[in-house]
Order: C-alpha cells, then sequence, then structure tokens
C-alpha cells in the first residue's frame, strides 16, 4: 500500500507525458497541413481578383468627332480622351487602360452602327483604378472610383484577355498565353529528348546491363545527377548550349535541352522500378517460344512496365514545369511582348513569368502574379492527378 | 540547308530505305521453300539504322566541333585584321557577329557589324559541307546495308546487337551530362582562379562583385559569407524548422494515425514538395518577409531587415518539411516490428517506445534523410533569390540581411557582364563549390543509409 501510492503518481506523470508527446505529434501535422492551407489559400483570393478585371461604361458619340473605322491610334485614342473627359471630368482619361482605343477601334468595326449614332462602349479600367476599385488604391484612384460608382459606369467581368494575353508594362494589358506556349515548348523538347533517352537507358540497366564498374558508374551518375541542385543544370546549359554550342539564348529549345537533363534521372529511376516489377515469368515464357531479347523487351516487358513509366515522367515533367532557376541561367527572362512562335524565338516560361512580375513595383502585377501561380498550381495538379489516376489503375489491373 | 530539313531529309532516306528492304527481303520468302531465321521487316529495321546512324552521330559530334572550325575560318579572313589585339574585347565582338549573323537585333559593335556577313558565309560553307557529308553517310549506309539484304544474312541478330548499341548511348548520356557538369565547372573555375587566389577566393570575407579593381579582384570576392549565409540558412534555420515538424509529422502519421486519417493526410502533406518554388519565394517575399521585420522591430532590433534570413529559412524550412517526413518515416517503418513490440510489452508507454527504441535504432535513417535534405536546401535558389538579400553580411543575427550562394550565382549571371569577366566567372567557381558540398552530403548520406540497412537485414 505504501509502495501504490508513489507508482500511481508515476504512471499518471508517465501517462500525460504520453498525452503530450502525441499532441505535439499532432500538432505538428496540423501545422504543416495548415501551412499548405494558409498557401493555397492566399494564393486562390488573391489570385482570384487577377482574373477580374474593373471595366468603365463609357458614353461615346463619335459622330460629333467624324471618326471613320479605317482611322489610325491617335484619331481613336483622341475620341476616347475627349469622351472620358466629356462623362468624367478632367481626370476622366487616366481612369481607362493604355490600350483602350483598340477595343474602341474593334467595337466599330464589328458595329459600324457606332459611327453615326451615340452609344456606350465598356472599356477595362487603368491599374490605379482597378487597384481602388478591388481594395485600396492611391488617394487620387479611391476619388475616381467614388466619381465612376456615383456616374454608375463601374462594371466587373472575367478578364479574358489575361489567358490569351502577352506580357506587358500596364498591368491590366498583361497576359500569360506568351508565357504559357513558351512553357509549352519547352516541355516538348523536354519530352521529346527525355523520354526516349530515359527509357532506353533504363532498358538497358536492367534487362542487358554487365554487372561491372562501368554500370556502377552509370548507376552512380544518374541517382548522383537526380539530386544535383537545379541552378547547376543552368550554368551547364549556359557553359555549353550557349557557350560552346552558341545555341540562341533565351530559346525554348535550350530551355528544353537543360530540362531535359534534369527530367532524364528522374525518369530513368521511375522507369527501371518499373521495369523490375514486371514479373520474370513474363520473359520466360516469351523467350520460351522463341522471341529474341530485343522482342521481349518492346513487345512484352516494356508495355506492362509502361503505366509506371509513364508516371514517373509525367511527374518529371511536373517537375520541370515547375522549374526556374537553370532558366533563369540561359536568359529565359527577357520581356516577351509577343508569343514565341517556334523553338529558336526568344521565350519566358510560366515560373520565371510568375518571377519577373513579383519583381514589378505597380501594384496591378500582385494580383496577375497570384493569377499566373493559380494557372501554373492547376496544370501541376492536373498532371500529378493523371499520374495518380494511371498508378492507380495500374495496381487495380494487377 | 536548315537543321530541320536536313534531318527530315535523312529521316525519308531511313523510310525509303526501311519499305525497299522490307519489299526485297518480302520477296525471298515467296517460294516459301525454306524457313528464314529474319522476318522482312528485321531487314527493314537494319537498313533503317544503318541510314540514319552514321550521319546522326556525324551531326552530333559536328555541332560540338563546328563553331570552333567556323570562328577560325572568320579570323582567317582578312577582315579580322582590325580586331583589336585583347582577348576579351576579340571575344565580345565576335560574339556580336555570331549573334548578327544569326539574325537577332539589337546594339552591336561597328566591328561586329563589318564581320558580321564574313561570319555568316563562312557558316554557310561548313553548313553546306555538313549537309552533303551527313546525305553522303546516309546514302552510303543505306546502299551499304541494303545490298546485304539476302535470306542468308542474320538480320534479326544484327538488329539485335544494333538495338543494345542504342541502349547503352542512351545510358551513356547520364555520363555524358554528369561529365558535362564537372568539366564546364571545372573549366570556368580553372580561368577565374588564374584570375583569382583560390585561398583569396575560399577565406576573404569581403565580396563586393559590383566594384572589382581590376589591379587586385580577389579582395572583393572573398566568398566566406555566402558560405556561412548558405550554411545558416539552409542548414540551421531550414533544418530548426523542418527537422521538428518533419519528424513529428512522420511519428504521427507512422504511428498513431489510423490508416485512413494516414491515407489522406500523407499525400496532402506532399503538396508541399509538388509547390514550385518559385511560388515559395513570392510567398516568402510578399506575407513572410514584412511580418518577420515587423517581429524583429517588436523585438527591439532595430536594423531588422526585410530581406533578413529568418524569413528565407523560414518558408525553405517549410518546403523541406514533406522530405524529412518521408525519409523519417521510412526509417522508423524499417525497425523491426520486434524490437517496437517488446518494448510495448514490456509496459512502455508508445512515446517511450517511440523516444527510447524506434529513434534510436531509426537515427542513422534519419541522420541520412537530414543530410538529403540539407542537400536540397542549400542548392534551392528561388526562394533565397526572392526574399534573402544581395548584401553579404558575415553575421549570427537572423534578422539581418543575408546572402547564399545561389542567389548570388543568379546575381552574378544575370548582369550586363562580358561573359569572361572574373565577376561571371565566379559564378562558376561558386557552382563548383556547390556541386562538391551537395555531391558530399549526398555520398555521405547513402553511405549512412547503407550501412545502417546492412545491420538490419
Amino acid at each position: 500500500m505504501n509502495s501504490a501510492a508513489p507508482l500511481a503518481a508515476r504512471r499518471r506523470q508517465r501517462n500525460a507525458a504520453e498525452r503530450r508527446f502525441r499532441l505535439a505529434a499532432l500538432a505538428a501535422v496540423c501545422l504543416s497541413l495548415g501551412f499548405v492551407v494558409f498557401l493555397l489559400g492566399t494564393m486562390a483570393v488573391e489570385g482570384a481578383r487577377g482574373f477580374v478585371e474593373t471595366r468603365v461604361t463609357l458614353p461615346i458619340d463619335l459622330k460629333a468627332a467624324g471618326l471613320t473605322a479605317t482611322d489610325g491610334e491617335a484619331r481613336f485614342a483622341a475620341a476616347i480622351d475627349d469622351a472620358a473627359t466629356r462623362a468624367f471630368g478632367r481626370n476622366g482619361p487616366a481612369c481607362l487602360a493604355e490600350g483602350s482605343w483598340m477595343h474602341l477601334r474593334d467595337a466599330v468595326r464589328q458595329d459600324p452602327a457606332l459611327l453615326v449614332r451615340p452609344g456606350s462602349i465598356e472599356l477595362p479600367a487603368s491599374s490605379p483604378v482597378d487597384v481602388a476599385a478591388k481594395h485600396d488604391g492611391t488617394p487620387a484612384a479611391e476619388a475616381a472610383v467614388a466619381r465612376l460608382t456615383a456616374a454608375g459606369a463601374l462594371s466587373r467581368g472575367i478578364d479574358w484577355a489575361f489567358l490569351t494575353g502577352a506580357d506587358a508594362t500596364d498591368p491590366v494589358r498583361a497576359g500569360i498565353w506568351s508565357a504559357l506556349k513558351g512553357s509549352l515548348l519547352t516541355l516538348t523538347v523536354t519530352l521529346l529528348l527525355a523520354f526516349p533517352i530515359g527509357v532506353l537507358a533504363a532498358l538497358y540497366l536492367e534487362e542487358y546491363a554487365p554487372r561491372n564498374r562501368w554500370t556502377d558508374f552509370i548507376e552512380v551518375s544518374i541517382n548522383n545527377l537526380a539530386a544535383v541542385p537545379s541552378i547547376i543544370f543552368g550554368l551547364l546549359g549556359l557553359a555549353v548550349f550557349l557557350g560552346t554550342l552558341h545555341l540562341p539564348r533565351s530559346a525554348p529549345l535550350v530551355g528544353g535541352l537543360t530540362l531535359a537533363l534534369m527530367t532524364m534521372p528522374v525518369i530513368v529511376i521511375a522507369g527501371r522500378n518499373a521495369i523490375r516489377a514486371v514479373p520474370p515469368s513474363i520473359r520466360d515464357a516469351a523467350l520460351a517460344v522463341g522471341a529474341t531479347p530485343v522482342q521481349v523487351m518492346f513487345d512484352h516487358v516494356l508495355p506492362l512496365a509502361m503505366p509506371g513509366i509513364l508516371t514517373g515522367t509525367i511527374l518529371g515533367l511536373a517537375r520541370a514545369l515547375g522549374e526556374t532557376a537553370p532558366l533563369l541561367m540561359i536568359g529565359m527572362r527577357a520581356f516577351i511582348a509577343a508569343a514565341p512562335r517556334g523553338f529558336t524565338d526568344p521565350a519566358t516560361v510560366l515560373p520565371v513569368q510568375i518571377f519577373l512580375w513579383s519583381d514589378q513595383i505597380d501594384r496591378g502585377f500582385v494580383e496577375k502574379t497570384s493569377a499566373a501561380i493559380i494557372v501554373l498550381l492547376v496544370l501541376l495538379l492536373s498532371m500529378s492527378g493523371i499520374a495518380i489516376w494511371l498508378r492507380q489503375r495500374f495496381e487495380a489491373r494487377r | 540547308m536548315t537543321t530541320t530539313g536536313l534531318l527530315f531529309t535523312i529521316v525519308g532516306l531511313a523510310l525509303i530505305g526501311w519499305l525497299s528492304a522490307r519489299m526485297r527481303a518480302a520477296a525471298f520468302r515467296r517460294p516459301a521453300i525454306q524457313r528464314f531465321g529474319s522476318l522482312p521487316v528485321h531487314h527493314a529495321w537494319v537498313v533503317a539504322l544503318w541510314v540514319l546512324g552514321p550521319p546522326l552521330t556525324f551531326l552530333v559530334i559536328w555541332s560540338l566541333t563546328s563553331p570552333a572550325l567556323v570562328t577560325d575560318r572568320v579570323l582567317a579572313s582578312p577582315l579580322a585584321a582590325a580586331l583589336p589585339a585583347s582577348a576579351f574585347e576579340r571575344a565580345s565582338i565576335l560574339s556580336d557577329a555570331r549573334a548578327l549573323a544569326q539574325g537577332s537585333g539589337g546594339v552591336f559593335h561597328p566591328a561586329a557589324v563589318r564581320l558580321a556577313p564574313a561570319y555568316a558565309a563562312a557558316q554557310r560553307h561548313y553548313d553546306w559541307l555538313a549537309s552533303a557529308a551527313a546525305l553522303i553517310l546516309a546514302l552510303a549506309g543505306g546502299v551499304f546495308a541494303f545490298v546485304r539484304v539476302s535470306p542468308a544474312f542474320s538480320a534479326r541478330w544484327r538488329l539485335e546487337n544494333g538495338v543494345v548499341l542504342l541502349l547503352l548511348a542512351a545510358a551513356l548520356v547520364a555520363i555524358l551530362t554528369t561529365a558535362g557538369i564537372v568539366g564546364s565547372l571545372l573549366y570556368e573555375a580553372a580561368r577565374f582562379f588564374a584570375m583569382v587566389p583560390a585561398i583569396d577566393f575560399l577565406t576573404g570575407t569581403r565580396w563586393s562583385p559590383q566594384v572589382i579593381d581590376p589591379a587586385d579582384p580577389g579582395a572583393s570576392l572573398g566568398a566566406l559569407p555566402l558560405f556561412w549565409g548558405t550554411f545558416f540558412i539552409g542548414a540551421i534555420i531550414a533544418m530548426a524548422v523542418a527537422l521538428p515538424l518533419g519528424l513529428m509529422s512522420a511519428i504521427y502519421l507512422g504511428q498513431y494515425a489510423r490508416p485512413r486519417t494516414r491515407a489522406w493526410a500523407k499525400p496532402a502533406l506532399e503538396v508541399l514538395a509538388g509547390i514550385p518554388t518559385v511560388v515559395y519565394g513570392y510567398f516568402a517575399a510578399l506575407s513572410v518577409a514584412p511580418r518577420v521585420r515587423d517581429l524583429g522591430l517588436f523585438l527591439g532590433i532595430a536594423d531588422a531587415s526585410s530581406e533578413s534570413a529568418l524569413a528565407a529559412g523560414l518558408v525553405m524550412g517549410i518546403m523541406i518539411v514533406p522530405f524529412v517526413s518521408s525519409t523519417a518515416d521510412d526509417a522508423l517503418r524499417a525497425v523491426p516490428a520486434e524490437m517496437r513490440d517488446g518494448s510495448l510489452a514490456l509496459g512502455a508507454t508508445p512515446s517511450e517506445t517511440i523516444r527510447h527504441v524506434l529513434i534510436p535504432a531509426a537515427l542513422p535513417g534519419i541522420a541520412g534523410g537530414v543530410l538529403l535534405a540539407i542537400s536540397r536546401a542549400i542548392g534551392e535558389t528561388m526562394i533565397v533569390v526572392m526574399a534573402a538579400s544581395g548584401v553579404a553580411t558575415l553575421t549570427l543575427d537572423p534578422f539581418a540581411s543575408t546572402t547564399t550562394v545561389t542567389k548570388q550565382i543568379v546575381d552574378l549571371l544575370t548582369g550586363e557582364a562580358e561573359f569572361d569577366s572574373a565577376k561571371t566567372l565566379a559564378a562558376f567557381a561558386l557552382g563548383l563549390v556547390l556541386f562538391a558540398a551537395t555531391l558530399l552530403l549526398n555520398v555521405v548520406a547513402l553511405v549512412i543509409v547503407k550501412r545502417y540497412r546492412e545491420a538490419y537485414e
């Protein structure tokens, strides 16, 4: 009885320690998951604004201005300035985005009746007004928003031009299509190089390679390449592809080559695991009925290993799609005002575009950056979704 | 002929070879008297490989050597006599002329404009030679293989050997890449160390590459503050965040959580590993850095920077969490179940079992994982480029601005400098140090993990 009391106390103490430890572990999980939610939530809230544009409804009478559909930029711009001054006062023209005259020209071409009778047209608001309408802006812009709201001229809509436009100095007009196309071109080069080379190398190492020093050396190289910091690949691309081979700077070709070297080890490692998982009975059966080693490999082993290889390839490409540092090294950070047309045109890619926009001082770019991040994350998530789907389908069948 | 056109022609020739060899081989089979070792399609592939192989190999080797040949030819032309003697200036004019000849716009040296036509001519000359040689090789290979298409020719086994060669070549690309990395880093770094003594670079404490004194470049290229900053952000601050969070998450998900919780929580945690680093960088610069600065000011640190080591390190630590947690999870699961069961049977609580049995047994695996995580953290670029500062300081204060090796590599190479100056070559020397450090960490980690695995298997 005497020893029972300290024992019970000690047990309580130990159980309390157990609960504390368990709580601490749970807290670590919650904290990490909370960070995921916080990061994605911040980006989603900020980025959603980037997809919305503020529009100004401008009453316009082109008959008085004597405009014709074939006039140039200067006359359209003057007509807009004139109408804006008349409708919203002296600061009116500053409320409209820089490229508004193009909208007017397109509207006139679509509906020539605008030239002869008074009407109204919806134009994108300028960046300060846009920022002020969504949250806090400069005092002058807030005043302009109050005036426009009083006149009932402000409205909101989805900014389709963001998905179809190219980079611009004015955040209202900046779009991500050029960066997206650059990413697609770059990934095409990466896929075309890394996939065949990676699969063939994996086949060699699993099916043919004799156990000797050379094979060990190849294996060590591949495993080590998978862990080399990505910026080192950028230095390699700079020294070899630009410095020695004189390939064009900033081109998707060079970016794709650099990323292919980075992605290849990932594909080789995934490919080897998938090939190793093919049951040996398949090989034995095929060899027994007279197939040659190459026939066994391409007709039996490879088709069975393909889902696993494809999963690894998609994950490798997803990593390449999100990669920024090596592409900065090879000059894919230029201001690209038009979408690249080929593999050797100067281009930029989505992550680099995000990096460039994040450096801009204009507040309008903050939400554009987040919107571009959303586009990038949606692409990456759908790629990993496809990879997971492939893996599950594959595992279910076996 | 353009490269694309040439490649299409060669592939077209291969297709013609494939079809005609198949037709020819199919003709042997008509009498159906004897059985052949090879199918027509085997003959067809042998011919196609003979058409493709030689010219493509030639073109790969050619693309590595021809730029030097073109430059030599331009330098041999009378126009080049007017070039300045200085090697740097000469190289910059030549690269301008090359850019002009390739049709890119921009501002160029007047000498380059004069030299551009000569460059274009030399380029055309060698392109023409290469195209002709490639086509001749393709035709010769095709004819050589085609005349050997006969019933006695064992195309099937030739094809086997050809495919094995192809596979070997693919596997060698990995070695070539490694050799390319080591070679280019060593070559450029050697040029750098010819200008700046290695001892100044490795032990100097003053880093200000914006103003380099040509007489003594080593005085402003001391990289010690960068090494310290990299270690401070990547190995100390980031690990202080990632190790407890990652290890405790692994313990909870692996030892306490119900299978259903684990099934969704583990992939959710791995989302962190899939987020591109540029997003982390943006997040660090936009959301974390200002708050860290406010915290520093609140704590009474007057010089708290908005580009502090703490902000970059915190976010980097979060990025590494799933990595630490998955390696720790693997290591904990690899501990034999008997050890855990024995401890529990003796009356130890689960937490006592974890702390006194599982973690000591899994320690080498966890340590290996941590080393790999550090290697990843010090090689991480975008977070520090966007959130850390460019000012190199040797400081222990996490609120002060600190810079890292990767951040400086990006800064040095994205300026307007010449490719040959001490400033850009310094980036390659930094790259070499980074490569060596990550290689060392990876090798040590692998050795630790391997030894430990052997102990239990």
